[in-house]
Parts: structure tokens; sequence; C-alpha cells
């Protein structure tokens, strides 16, 4: 296929140089030449079609290997032009065009595939070089004669060469008015010479010399036999087609290969837990076992070996430490170099030392910037480089931090920057005002982060505790006050003092230093010392005092005597008195709650006798009560009777009251029923007075423990009762119900009609209503017969199931059907069963819950490793007991749920 | 001959295998919950994968439960078994008492307490402790294990109801103006006045909620961690004083006087189901620890067993029912009169037919009757007193300490009072079906828009388009008329799906009214006899 491609390709190739040829005559070969040159060909045609024509090249072959031709072509100079295509006229392919010009051959050699013979492709490849440079030369220079030397050279040249008499050569159409390329040389525009095959060997030209000799005829014999069997050897694909070709092979290759991991994947697909804790090895459990299993590597570690392992040192070691002394033995040499290290090393540092100090002593600033610069950059790079040192950055940015947050160097409150503040900023300089800015800067800097971490400002927040802390001294145990106290009063007399010195400096300049001004200051500040004096002094007595209330509180704990801590032992006597008071009150009303439940249940016996409470006085209380409004007008004594006549009584209550909405309900209806009603209410009452049965037969006092269950007829009455009860309630209810219905499906309303309304010819009589009115209403009533027909009590006469849906109640549900799940009957059932641990037996809860992948942290997931899985296992069986027919692998091996089960039995089995 | 004789031969030992097969598949049916999917309708392949895993896991989960079952619930309820043409429901307690172990003996008493009655009274779950409340104002907690009288008082007014709230120190009472919260101790403390007079209460054990239905028919729920009131619901059907929890899904039924049986939950302001259970009064109800289950007794002699799945009636009794309970095994306890019933399912399709009977003295009134959970143990609370009976099969024979411990210790009590206040569940939790928890919501009935407003859409869609920015095109394509053309397809575009939608609507009208119109038509003479419509 690829070759016959390249062929066809080949072929266009040609064809598109032969129409080119045809319109333009000389478009083949780069640039138009002009016809003086063109004229020039002719004297060049023959040889060159010699060489063209034979063989394959009528398959107009340019890129095939043209040795064949070369070879073949012996008649060098028989050479007769074929007519060209277009001018045959064939297929009338081409237009018509007078062709005054001489046309190149039709066919030509492509020479520029490399020949098998090297050396004559050199030599090819030299000659047409050289002729190149005396092409280019003669148009520069346009020197003939120069010319004619350098082509004299040239075939002094070949004839060396090729050992041919001269005549050969001179035989060669001199070219001379070569015009050079206009584009640069290259495979797509090759070169005049090449096209035309001059400057080439043939091998022919090599065994001319030879005729006659008797060499030539093998020669030439084992040169037709090689012709005659020669195969054309195949061009090597295209790039793109081999590599295409590789692909599809490798493409099959590792498609093979790719399957048989098929299964494996599968099975570990279908598993419903892989597992990658498998045979976790966690190596050393003791260090005993890590340091026995150590093995010396490097030199140090063996040299380190051999002595620790020495018998005798072990030995020395098992006896005693005296022998240790005589093997520890050092050489004196060893003293000397460790000496001498040791004196090298101290040398080094003292260099260094001094080295540090002169360079500290080098007053020049560039200097040091330039130092400064020059450790910034190699640290920036350090800590770009390794981590540690990153870290070690880290670390001190975070140390200066914590530093700056807790010194506050930076805070313009060291005396300087007070200072300058105080004087004022605006009327500094600019650098000191840089300076503080700057200083203001690198503390944002510094506490930045703390203030990133955290919003409010800790600063403030250590005030405000502070304040807090004041304001809560009050609160605070009396001995921690005391000395707060104290510490507050000595704190203020200080501030007072400084205050009273500080009044002691009068302005000694501008506004305040007039007169009158200095007067009113003055006293000023003569009051102002009165009071500070006053203050001071109460500040005096106030400390006396509580250095004398201190020892005494201690002696005397607090009043209130809920706080009390290490300090205070006694209990102040009142309050003690007060709460021993409370506790007996409190006692007391115990104890008289006490007595009053022990009264109580004193008073009422156990059980088993009966409770004796005055009964007279519960029947008073109950004739309060509604229910037994007419009780005592019942009771008759004390019997039990009177128990259950209340009973009796509560019914009869309910049966009144429920009569008048009997009867009520039955008034509603417009049937003849009402006539029915008024005796049904004369034999309810009836009824109500003797309804239980069992209940007459006590009231009559009759008891009897028979244990038969009696059953008499029912009386006329009471059948009459049963057959006419129903009635009413049933029809009652499916009002209700229609109602209910009516309510959620709303009947349509009736077909609006105005009496009159459109009904005043007689055309409109005739049509009756519009038929869109008639059809709306029918639709309504269809669509409301259908919701009704979907309820679930439609069937159900006597039931009224409400349809309403509970928002509450929504969240309790999936909202929509999980991903997998197309239906929602296989969801449900899914999940139906519990998985908890309330609902299953422990062997099984595991199993339930186990997560789809199990793995303890830490565990290194290796990639999957191939093992021989058998295909055609079905996929059920396969889940349940897929190690039994899986050799086992390490870590990474996915396994399923009920693995360890089947290992545990296939190793049972064998 | 032979034949019958050769399968009986080998049989013995392979029956009794298949036999515990049997057994052991019923349970392990149990723990499964139900059925999986149908992983043949699953497409998805990697689903299929994992839910096959997750079956495969969910079986052998049930199959371990249900051999640990054998080792964890050792023992089986018993029953009453009758020889001959004796019946089971002429035995008398006092031969049971005579049969039974000592200590089950004394569990069987007769408390009679003339004065204070008629007597009503609340097990704790775990069935040690039991609280009684006489109507006249007499409180009492024994413990029923030791039968110690743990405290007992008289609180001197009406007393109607009284319930345990989460243990046995706290109950709660519903007195004659509201029902007040007391502690072990006999200590008051709380008196929920928002309630009124309530006639009925119970305890929501899961969701902390004491739920109370009072004289005008008010159903409270009251949260009682936090104290807060949760719901506070108008029946409007009148006085009431039927009130059950169910306790699978906490959802409260009361029985109305009109004969219909409303169920509530404390985030609906109407009952999620009103059903006409009755033609006369509801006297009791109760309803069957399985959920699915609901006795109720009207006063027309009428007990009837109800589908709560389905909400059908499965059997009706005649009979009266002062008060029903269901036990823990599923006996009913049928209170009327001076005489209890106890019925039983036999045959498993919730047939029940008479199991035991008692009578106590006649006129005797019997008011409440318990079962006592874990014990065969029934109580009945009556106008003189309290009476205890054995009825064997009645209660749990296995406890789950993890559930509820009649053994608790004080220091498990307050492990499992923390625990228990942890896991509550919040209000919206109760419903109809708990089980459809988690599940996908429901749908919303989708309302099919009306013309107006799918005109109105279109229109919003269309201004829409209109408004919308053109792009800047190259020249020549960005002429005023290639402009306009462009908005005109862009709103053309818009357009199209509502006018097929609308399209699609009216050829269907076109077709059903084609089928409804089928009717022929009338003569024209006859037309004007066709009554007009209004």
């Amino acid at each position: 296929m690829q070759k016959m491609k390249k062929r066809k390709r080949n072929a266009k190739a040609g064809k598109s140089v032969k129409g080119g040829r045809g319109f333009g005559g000389t478009k083949s070969g780069g640039p138009r030449l002009p016809n003086s040159l063109l004229s020039q060909f002719p004297v060049l045609k023959p040889h060159n079609g010699g060489l063209g024509t034979d063989g394959n090249a009528g398959v107009d072959d340019e890129d095939i290997n043209s040795d064949e031709g070369e070879i073949g072509g012996l008649d060098v100079y028989e050479y007769d032009e074929p007519m060209p295509e277009e001018e045959s006229m064939k297929n009338r392919r081409y237009d018509h065009v007078d062709n005054f010009e001489y046309e190149l051959p039709e066919k030509f050699e492509d020479s520029n595939v490399p020949s098998d013979d090297g050396e004559e492709e050199e030599e090819d490849y030299r000659g047409f070089k050289d002729i190149k440079r005396s092409s280019n030369s003669d148009v520069l220079s346009g020197n003939e004669t120069e010319e004619e030397e350098d082509n004299a050279r040239h075939d002094r040249m070949l004839q060396r060469i090729t050992e041919l008499p001269a005549e050969v050569f001179e035989s060669r159409p001199q070219i001379r008015n070569v015009v050079s390329e206009a584009y640069l040389e290259s495979e797509y525009n090759p070169t005049r010479d090449i096209l035309d095959g001059s400057g080439h060997l043939t091998i022919q030209d090599l065994l001319n010399p030879i005729q006659g000799k008797p060499v030539y005829t093998e020669f030439r014999k084992r040169m037709q036999r090689l012709n005659k069997k020669s195969l054309t050897l195949q061009p090597p694909l295209p790039k793109v087609a081999q590599e295409n070709l590789e692909r599809e092979v490798a493409y099959a290759r590792s498609k093979k290969d790719v399957t048989k991991w098929e299964p494996l994947v599968k099975r570990n697909r279908e598993a419903p837990t892989i597992f990658f804790d498998e045979d976790i090895n966690l190596g050393f459990s003791t260090v005993g076992a890590i340091t026995s299993e150590f093995e010396p590597r490097t030199d140090f570690e063996k040299k380190m070996a051999s002595l620790v392992h020495d018998s005798k040192v072990a030995e020395a070691h098992k006896e005693d430490g005296a022998k240790l002394l005589e093997l520890n033995k050092i050489s004196l040499e060893d003293v000397k170099d460790r000496q001498n290290r040791l004196a090298k090393m101290r040398s080094l540092l003292f260099r260094h030392e001094m080295k540090a100090k002169h360079i500290k002593k080098i007053k020049s600033k560039t200097f040091h910037r330039l130092l400064k610069k020059d450790k910034e950059k190699r640290t920036s790079i350090d800590v770009q480089m390794d981590p540690e040192a990153a870290k070690e950055l880290a670390m001190k940015q975070e140390f200066k931090r914590a530093e700056e947050r807790l010194r506050l160097k930076h805070k313009n409150n060291n005396k300087w920057a007070t200072r300058i503040l105080k004087r004022g900023l605006a009327i500094q300089d600019e650098q000191t005002q840089a300076a503080i800015s700057e200083q203001l800067h690198q503390h944002a800097l510094l506490t930045r982060k703390m203030n990133s971490m955290k919003d409010s400002s800790s600063g403030e927040d250590d005030k405000s505790s502070d304040e807090d802390d004041d304001d809560d001294d009050d609160n605070l145990d009396l001995g921690m006050k005391s000395d707060m106290a104290s510490k507050l009063l000595t704190k203020a007399k200080e501030k007072t003092f400084e205050v009273m010195e500080d009044e002691d400096e009068m302005p000694k300049s501008g506004v305040f230093s007039l007169p009158f001004m200095t007067r009113s200051l003055a006293k000023k500040s003569e009051e102002a010392r009165a009071e500070a004096k006053v203050a001071l002094e109460e500040y005096d007595l106030a400390l006396n005092q509580h250095d004398t209330d201190v020892p005494n509180n201690r002696n005397k704990g607090t009043s209130s005597g809920r706080r009390v801590f290490g300090a205070s032992i006694k209990q102040p006597e009142e309050p003690s008195h007060v709460n021993n008071n409370i506790g007996r009150d409190s006692d007391d009303e115990d104890c008289e709650i006490n007595k009053n439940v022990n009264v109580e249940s004193a008073r009422s016996v156990s059980l088993q006798k009966g409770v004796q409470i005055d009964i007279d006085q519960l029947n008073e209380e109950f004739d309060v009560g509604q229910d037994f409004e007419s009780f005592d007008h019942l009771v008759r004594g004390n019997a039990p009777k009177t128990t259950y006549e209340s009973a009796v009584f509560a019914s009869g209550s309910w049966s009144g009251k429920k009569n008048p909405n009997v009867a009520g309900s039955t008034n509603r209806k417009p049937t003849g029923v009402a006539q029915h009603d008024s005796s049904f209410d004369n034999l309810k009452d009836v009824d109500d007075n003797d309804d239980p049965e069992s209940g007459e037969e006590m009231v009559d006092g009759i008891l009897s423990s028979s244990p038969k269950p009696d059953y008499e007829l029912p009386s006329q009455a009471d059948l009459i009762r049963m057959a006419f009860a129903g009635d009413d309630v049933e029809q009652e209810f499916e009002q209700e119900k229609i109602e209910v219905l009516n309510e959620e499906n709303p009947e349509p309303e009736k077909t609006l009609s105005l009496p009159g309304w459109g009904q005043w010819t007689s055309l409109q009589e005739k049509y009756g209503l519009p038929s869109w009115i008639t059809e709306e209403h029918e639709n309504a009533k269809r669509r409301r017969d259908e919701a009704l027909s979907k309820r679930k009590d439609a069937h159900l006469k006597n039931v009224i199931i409400s349809e309403k849906i509970n928002k509450k109640a929504e969240n309790l549900h999936t909202k929509t059907l999980p991903f997998p799940y197309t239906s929602k009957e296989v969801f449900e059932q899914s999940i139906r069963v519990p998985i908890g641990p309330e609902y299953n037996p422990v062997t099984s809860i595991v199993a339930l819950n186990r997560p789809e992948v199990v793995k303890t942290a830490g565990v290194i997931i290796k990639p999957i490793k191939f093992e021989e899985v058998n295909p055609h296992e079905k996929g059920s069986e396969q889940n349940l007991n897929s190690k039994r027919d899986t050799p086992k692998v390490k870590k990474n091996k996915p396994n399923n749920g009920k693995v360890i089960k089947a290992t545990k039995t296939a190793k049972k089995k064998s | 001959m032979e034949d019958d004789k050769k399968p009986q031969l080998i049989s013995p030992p392979a029956a009794a295998k298949k036999d515990a097969l049997d057994e052991l598949d019923s349970k392990v049916k149990k723990y499964l919950r139900g059925s999986g999917a149908d992983l043949e309708g699953v497409k998805d392949k990697k689903l299929r994968g994992q839910l096959a895993v997750r079956e495969d896991l969910y079986g052998e989960s049930a199959k371990a439960a249900a051999k640990t079952e054998k080792w964890l619930m050792p023992s089986e309820e018993g029953y009453l078994e009758a020889e001959g043409l004796e019946k089971t429901w002429q035995i008398k307690q006092e031969s049971i008492v005579q049969e039974v172990d000592i200590l089950s003996s004394r569990k069987a008493f007769d408390m009679i307490l003339p004065d204070l009655g008629p007597y009503t009274l609340d097990y704790t779950s775990n069935g040690r402790y039991m609280a009684v409340a006489g109507r006249k104002g007499h409180l009492a907690i024994i413990d029923m294990y030791s039968m110690y009288l743990i405290k007992e008082m008289q609180v001197r007014e009406t007393v109607r109801d009284v319930t345990f709230l989460h243990n046995e120190l706290i109950f709660a009472a519903a007195q004659k103006k509201y029902p007040c919260i007391y502690n072990r101790d006999g200590v008051e403390l709380h008196s929920l006045k928002e309630h009124g007079a309530t006639l009925k209460l119970q305890f929501l054990r899961n969701h902390f909620l004491l739920a109370s239905i009072n004289k005008f028919g008010q159903l409270h729920y009251q949260d009682m961690t936090m104290g807060e009131m949760v719901a506070n619901y108008r029946t409007g059907l009148g006085r009431c004083d039927v009130m059950q929890v169910n306790r699978w899904n906490a959802v409260v039924g009361l029985g109305h006087s009109c004969g219909k049986v409303t169920m509530w939950k404390p985030t609906s302001s109407a009952p999620l189901v009103k059903m006409l259970c009755h033609h006369g009064a509801i006297t009791a109800m109760a309803f069957h620890p399985g959920g699915h289950l609901m006795a109720t007794a009207g006063q027309e002699r009428r007990i009837k067993l109800w589908d709560l799945r389905k909400f059908e009636v499965l059997h009706t009794y005649t009979g009266n029912a002062k008060s029903l309970e269901f036990s823990q095994k599923g006996l009913l306890a049928v209170g009327n009169g001076s005489s209890v019933q106890i019925w039983r399912d036999q045959s498993g399709d919730h047939k029940y037919s008479r199991y035991m009977s008692h009578s106590m003295v006649k006129g005797y009134q019997v008011q409440k009757v318990a079962f006592r959970a874990y014990e065969d143990v029934l109580s009945i609370g009556h106008s003189m007193g309290l009476s205890s009976i054995l009825v064997p099969g009645s209660g749990e024979p296995n406890f789950d300490s993890w559930v509820a411990n009649p053994f608790e210790t004080g220091r498990q009590r307050r492990e499992k009072e923390v625990h228990s206040l942890l896991d509550k569940l919040p209000p919206e939790t109760i419903m109809l079906d708990p089980t459809s928890i988690g599940n996908v919501r429901p749908e919303k009935k989708k309302e099919r828009l009306t013309k107006k407003e799918s005109e109105a859409e279109m229109q919003a869609a269309i201004t829409a388009a209109k408004s919308a920015p053109l792009k800047n095109k190259t020249k020549g394509r960005n002429k005023p008329s290639k402009r306009e053309k462009k908005k005109h397809e862009g709103i053309a575009r818009v357009k199209r799906p509502f006018l097929d939608q609308q399209l699609k609507e009216e050829q269907q009208l076109l077709k059903k009214k084609q089928r409804i119109s089928d009717d022929p038509q009338l003569p024209k003479s006859l037309r004007k006899f066709i009554p007009k419509l209004e």
C-alpha cells in the first residue's frame, strides 16, 4: 500500500512538472531563464536525454535511483526526442500553446539520490560544487578566460580521477552562461546541474578506460548480471507511515497486555470492600530487636563494631572495670595529633574572631551596608535553597515578633519617641519623622500576625483586663484585697508627690509668665497642693488603718461568710447563729412536714384495710363538682352501691347530653324521619333508665356469682332502637365525608347563566348555553371525579382518610431517588433492613457497616500487582469467597467483604 | 399399608430436621423484614451487584439472629389446654392458682377497697409498677414484684385517669379541674392547667408526649421534657372518654359518642382517619401491639375487630364492653359488668374466640382491665377495688432489657432515662405508617395548569425571549432584517412547546368528547322537552 501511494505521488509530481513545462517552458528549474540562455540548452540535450530515456524512464520515476537508467543507457548519444504530450494533444488535457521555444526533455533523471557507490557520489558532489562555484564566479565576474581556465582545471581533475582520455571530457558541452539560482539550494530547489545530470558519473564511464583489458569482459558480465537480477530496492517508508505502523503494532500488543488485567480490575470493582491493610509489617517492636538487627555498613560503623564487639572489651566489661583501664591505652602519636588538631582549630577560631572584630570596627557605612546586603542575599538564597534555613528564619521572625509584642520597643513609648512626640511631630525634620514612621511601621510589621490572628488587639485587652481586675478587686477575697489596696494607696501617694513636684516648675515664658497669670497660677497651685496634702494624709491614714485592719480581719473572718478561702478560719458568730436559726426553722418545718406526712400516713392506713376518710366530707366536696351535682340525691347510704350509682349517673348525664344533639341533627332533615324521632326520643329516655342490664341487677341488690354469661333476648324497644339507631349516624357521616371531599376538591361551579341573559332572541334560546360553558363544566366535573377516585378512602364508605401532606414530616423522607436507583420500590426495599447494632447480631454488624475501602492510616497503597484470576468465576460467588482461589499477595492486594472468613474456612479444610 | 409404613419409619429424624428448618426459616423471614428487591428488574449492572451483596449480608444477618434467638429467647408462652369435653373458659381461677408455682400464685389477688372506687390503673412499660387511681381521689403506686405499697395518697378530688410517664418515678393523674403530675413520693410536681378537666390520659413513650382529652373534646399534646404544649386540637365531636394510643405508630385513637373513631397525630389539626365504627357510642377501644389490629366496642352491643391497614371490619361480635385491652401476645380482654372475658386468636386469622372468662362478685363493675407486661397477669380495676387474675399466655415470656427490664435497678433506670431522652423522637415522626420514614417523599399532587395560567406562562416566556440580547454577528449577518428574523425565530421556538401542549390537550379532549357524545341526538321536535341546564 505504502509503496503504491508513493508511486502515485511521484507520478503526480512528475505530471505537475510536465504541466508546468507546458505552460512556462522552463518553470521546473527555478527562475525563468532568458531566451538567450535557453538557446544554449540544445547543446546540453543529447547527453542528458541519453541518460534519461530508457528502462523505467517511461514510468517517469524521478525519485527512484537512476542507476539502472544510467547503466542501461549505453547509447548515450542516440536519443530521439519523443513528442511531448501536450503537443500530441493526448486526451486534450492541455491547452494548446504554440511552442516556439526549446523545451527540456520530458524525462530526466534526478541525480539527487544517493548512489550506491560512495566514492562516486563524493566525486559527483565535488564536481558539482566546482561547477557551481565556477558558474557563480562567471556570472559575477564575467571573465571568460578565468572561466575557461576553471573548466580546464576541472577537466584535468576528472581526467586524473577517471583516467579517461581528455577527449571524453572535451566533448562535453561547455555550459558557460548559467545563471545562479535565485533560491537557496535545497532538496526542494535542486540546482540546474543536478536536474540536468551534468557532472554525473556512471559506471559506464568508469568501465570505459579498461575496455580491452582482460578483466573488462568479466566486469561487464558481472555488471550485466547484476543489472538483470537486480531487484529494485524499496525506498524506506516515510517516517509518519513508519510510526503509524509501529503504533498499530504497539497498540495491538498493549491491548493484549492490558486485557489480562481485566478480570483483576473487574474483581476489584465488584468487591463491596477493598482492603489495603492486610499484612502490615510493622517491623521491629522493641529497641533490642532493632539493635540486634543492626549491621555496620560504613567504615566508621565497622570500626566501632570491631571495638564494641571486641572480645577483650566485652570480657573486661563482664568481669570488672579494672581491665578496661589497661585496654584504654593511648599512643603518644595520637595525643600529639589531637593536640595539633586542637591548636589548629583554636588558631582558626582566633583568626576568625579577629577578623570579626576588625570588621566591626570599620566605620565605613557603605562597607557595612554592602556587608549587610551581602548577608541578606546569602540568607535569602539559603532560605530558598534549603527548608531548614527557611524554618530557622521563620523561627527567628516569630521570636522577634514575640519579643516585640512583649517589649513594645517600637511603639513610640521609649524615651526618644515620647520626647519627639511631646514636642510635636510636625516640627521635626524629615529624617526624624521618617524614623518615627519607620519605627511604627516596624512595629506594625512585627505585630501584624498577631492582629490578623485575633481581631482585637491584645494590648487593649490587657489594659481592659487590668482595669477589670481593678474593678474586680472589690469582689476578690480579703487577703488579696488588702494587699492590692495597700499597693494602690502607695501608688496614689507617689502620684500625688509627682504632681506636686511638677507643679513647682513654673513656666518662665509666654503668656503664663505675665504677672497676673503667675499669680493666679500660684493660687491654683497652692490650692492644689493643699488638696494633695489632704489626700496624702488620707492615704497615710488609710494605709495605717489598713495595716492594722489586715491582721484583724484575718482574725475575724468575713461577714459575708460565703467566700472563705484559706486565710479566714473562724466563722463569724452572728451569721452562723442566724444560719442555725434558719436551719432550726427549716428543721422545724421539716419536722412539721414530716409529722404531717406521718400523720397522713398514719391516717391513711394500708390499702388492705381500706382507706378511712370521712366520706361525708368527701361527699360534700363532690357536691361542688359538676359531675356529682345530684350525687347526694342519689346516694342512700355509704354502701358500695353508691359508687356504682355515680357511674350510672355519669352515663345518664352523657345520654342526656346526647339527646338534643340527635334531635338537632334530625331536625335538619327535611324528610319525614321527624315522625320517628319523637317516639325514638321517648324510647331512648326509657332506655336510659334501664340501659345496662347488669346495672339493673346491681341496683336490685341481687348478688349472684354464677359464672354463666346470661343472655336475655333484647326487648322490643331495644330491637327498634337498634334498627333505627344507625340510619341517622350513617347519613351524617356521609354528609361529613362529602363536605371533606368538597373542601379538598371543590365541586365545580354550576354553569353561569343569569335568568333572561342571552335569551332575548329566539336564536339564542334555540342554541341554549354556549358550548364552551357546558364543556368547561363537564371537564371540571370529570377532573374532580378522577381526583376523588384516587383517594385512599374512595372505596371505603365509612372512612375518611386525610390526604393532607405534613410539611414537617417531609424532612423525614428522602427528597429524590438517590442516584443509581431508578425505581422507588427497589430503593425502599434496599433500605428496609436496619443495619445498626440494636437490630443485628454482633457477628454481622461489622460486615453490614464495612466501608468501601478499609485502610489504616499511614499504609502506602502500592500499585496493583498482576495475579491470575479466573475470569469466568461467578460474580456473586466471587464476592463471597474470592480469596479461596487467589494466592496471597502482599499489602496492596484488594479483597472483599468475606475474605477473612473465607481464608479461615479454607485453612480448616486444608 | 407398607407404603404408608415405610415413610413413617424413615421420616422421624428427617421430619424433625425439616421442622427445625421450617422454624428457622420462619424466624429468618421475620428478621429479613420483607423480601428483597427483584434484581432482574434492575438494569444498572453495578447497582445490581451491590444489591445482591447487600441482600446476602442481610440474609446472613437474619440467619444469625434467628439462630441466636434460640438462646436469647428460651421460654415460650403457654396456654390453657382443655381435655375432652372441658372448655378452657370453664377453668376457674382457683384451679389455675392451685396448679401454678408459688410465685405465680401470689400474682392473683383481690383487693377490696369499697369506699373510693371505681378504680382505674396503669402499668409501667416493664410491668413492674402499677399506679392505681380511685375515682374519689385515691392514688397509689405499688411495686408488683414485692407487692410493696410505695406511696398512697388522697388528693380529695375526682380522679378520672392515671398514667405513668416514662418511668415509675413520675405519674400523671387526671383530676377534677386539670391533670397533675406527681412523683413517686407523692409530691405534686406540676399541674397542667391548660389541659382542662381531662377525662383520659395517655403517654407516648418514645415521643415523651402526654396526650389528654378533656370534657370539651379538646385533645392536648404536651411535651414532657421541655413542658411545651405541642398541640391543642378541637375534635368537634363532643365529650369523649375513650382514648387509646396505638403503641406501634403512636397515633392516638379517640372513640366518640357518635360512633366515630378518630385517629390523631400532634402535627395535624384534622384527624388522620375518621371512621364510623358503630352506630352507638363507642364505649371502649384497644390497639393490638402489632399496630394493625383495633378492637372497638359500641353501645349497640357490638364489638368489632378492625384491620388498620385496610380500615375494614374483620369480625363483628355481639357484646358490650366497658374496657378492652390487648395483651403483648395478642389476647383480648373484654371487661363488662362484673365479668371479664379473655379472647384469643386461636387459628391465627384474627378470628378471636372465647379463651377464658372470669366473673367477680356480682355487683362489682369493671372499670378498667390492664395486662401486665412480661407476666401472665390481668389486672382489673373495678368499683370495689382491684383484682388480679392469671391468664396463661398473655405476656411476652422473654424480656429484652434494652426495651424494658422488669428487674431494673436504680442505676439501670437512670441510664435508660438518659438514653430514652437522647432517643426521643420529634412529634412529626408520628404518622400512620412509620415504616415509610426514609422512603422517597410522596409526590405532591401536580395540579394541572389552568388555561389562564398556561397562557400567562407562555406570555412570560415570550417576553423573556424578546428581551434576550442578540449576539453581534459578523458583517452582512448583522443586518436589521436578519436580526429581526432571528428574534422572531427565537420567539417561535419558545412558543412551540406551549402550543404543542395545547394541541395535545385539545386532541385528547376531542377524542374523549367523541366517546362521550355518542348518544343519539333527539329529533328536533323533541328537543324542547330536554330540561335546560340551569
